[in-house]
């Protein structure tokens, strides 16, 4: 089992558990989660955010063999793309994820081209989250709604070359399926119409990829929909992990 | 890990929902799905309405979602039903109340967000529903984004709930979804020392932010909270397996609680 979508450090906003790497590793362990991608949270909110990075690869240094660091990077900030190289290159990286809501920019408008077309010469995938937290609860320093599936199958058509992950939900199935789009599950259904189950076939197995969402989240909701979920087990397997590992080159 | 909620809880998911198909008759395909995914998850009995979020909503229309509900009643006897009103034409909200509680056993009124929970315009189904012993649960939530707001200025909180409950003190109020999106901790810290017989709230949403039934727990106390899903079947079973409960607690919130409120019944 392999976690696609966690992160470590505090929110401005709400109190969590789980912060360090040590607190998540134990819990998603608790589980039986063998591996994790893991970003860091305070890279959303400071200017620079390569500082944060910087801060989760020693943060995660002790646990490598269990944690792949994630760089967040705001495409407008200056030397993102020199940034991502360090990230990648010296400090072991092995995915983007960009944040246009809380980096305020539009992945429309141009600002993250340069950083998108080196994450695909790069060969890394880039994870774009719907949603931090759910919108509604948002702070009022927060963005004011989720980042839009269609503007990620947007950036799929632009960058065919680059494989984006969708976190935290945003997709349905009268969407199209473009072929570089995956997606982490932890917000669609198995139980109550076998969501999940159709988007496998829709998008293909190897195209949906675990992720809890912690240490926001509780597990259990995703770990219940993958073991309902009505698909063959051997594309569970992929699901739960094989995906990812592949996704993540490991 | 537990992959559904233990058969001796007999669970009970207190605030769900059914549809009616093209047809105005229950859509008996989701119906079955819904029964099946609860099933799975160790789920028996599901609390089921049809409520309609229009700011005014004429009662022929919820007529026809109250005889939805009423087909889903006969269609399985694990469903209980909950009727919608509208408090805007009283005495035709009243009528309907008298006709899905007494005539058709349905177990407690479903309101949304014509009016606030406090609301004058409340109080002729407030003193029903309290006359015919049976719970109200209302729709509600804290949320704080533009959208939503805009879309519903009667949205009921914590802090309405606390007025409704000195206001009207022999009704029982049934909070909706603690999860169901919204400042959850604005509420729970709104709830602090809330000591009412006739106050409960559901655990019901997609929100499964880390710790929120067990901030629940110990913010209201188990005797007050409700098992529920709302339609987020692995959300409400999972952050609820997640609070690491004792079997006592369980207990309370999946099946006593609901039934304690279902034996104060008095028709």
């Amino acid at each position: 089992m392999f976690d696609i979508n966690t992160a470590i450090g505090h929110w401005p906003f709400r109190r969590l558990p789980r912060r360090t790497a040590g607190e998540l590793r134990q819990y998603l362990q608790s589980y039986g989660v063998k591996g994790a991608a893991v970003a860091s949270t305070p890279a959303l909110f400071y200017m620079n955010s390569q500082d944060a990075n910087l801060e989760l690869a020693e943060e995660i240094a002790p646990h490598r063999d269990f944690f792949v660091g994630v760089a967040t990077l705001n495409p407008g900030y200056a030397a993102a793309v020199r940034d991502l190289d360090t990230c990648v290159e010296k400090l072991g990286f092995r995915a983007l994820r960009l944040s246009p809501c809380y980096h305020n920019y539009n992945l429309a408008d141009g600002t993250a081209d340069a950083l998108l077309t080196r994450a695909g010469e790069l060969g890394i995938p880039v994870l774009l989250p719907n949603e931090i937290v759910n919108f509604r609860q948002k702070h009022w320093m927060e963005p004011n709604q989720p980042l839009g599936m269609e503007s990620v199958l947007a950036i799929c058509a632009r960058f065919p070359q680059v494989t984006f992950i969708g976190t935290e939900g945003g997709y349905n199935l009268s969407m199209t399926a473009p072929p570089n789009l995956c997606l982490e599950m932890s917000r669609y259904y198995s139980c109550y119409g076998q969501a999940l189950a159709d988007m496998v076939r829709k998008l293909g197995s190897e195209q949906i990829l675990f992720g809890s969402g912690a240490p926001f989240k509780e597990i259990e909701p995703s770990l219940l929909k993958l073991h309902h979920c009505q698909i063959p087990d051997a594309q569970k397997e992929l699901i739960a992990g094989g995906n990812a590992r592949r996704l993540l080159g490991l | 890990m537990q992959t559904a909620l233990p058969q001796e809880l007999a669970a009970i998911d207190a605030h769900n929902h059914v549809r009616a198909g093209a047809d105005g008759n229950l859509d008996v395909g989701r119906a079955e799905a819904l029964l099946q995914g609860c099933s799975r998850l160790g789920i028996d009995r599901i609390a089921v309405s049809v409520p309609y979020t229009d700011s005014v909503v004429a009662p022929e229309r919820y007529r026809a979602g109250n005889e939805v509900v009423w087909q889903a009643m006969q269609h399985s006897p694990r469903f209980i039903g909950f009727c919608f009103v509208d408090a805007h034409d009283p005495a035709a909200a009243l009528a309907e109340i008298e006709h899905c509680i007494v005539e058709r056993n349905m177990a407690g009124v479903k309101l949304y967000h014509q009016f606030f929970v406090d609301a004058d315009e409340q109080r002729p189904v407030m003193e029903k529903a309290a006359s015919l012993g049976v719970p109200v649960l209302m729709h509600a939530g804290k949320c704080t984004d533009p959208a939503t707001m805009a879309a519903q200025p009667r949205l009921s909180n914590a802090g309405h709930f606390r007025v409704a409950l000195e206001k009207y003190p022999e009704t029982i109020l049934i909070q909706g979804h603690i999860g169901g999106g919204g400042d959850w901790e604005w509420n729970l810290r709104t709830l602090e020392g809330i000591d009412s017989d006739n106050y409960y709230i559901d655990l019901s949403g997609s929100v499964i932010d880390a710790g929120i039934v067990r901030r629940s727990v110990d913010t209201v106390g188990c005797e007050r909270l409700l098992f529920a899903t709302d339609g987020s079947l692995e959300e409400g079973v999972g952050k609820l397996l997640a609070a690491g409960l004792s079997m006592r607690e369980m207990r309370l919130i999946c099946h006593d609680n609901f039934a304690r409120i279902m034996a104060r019944r008095k028709v």
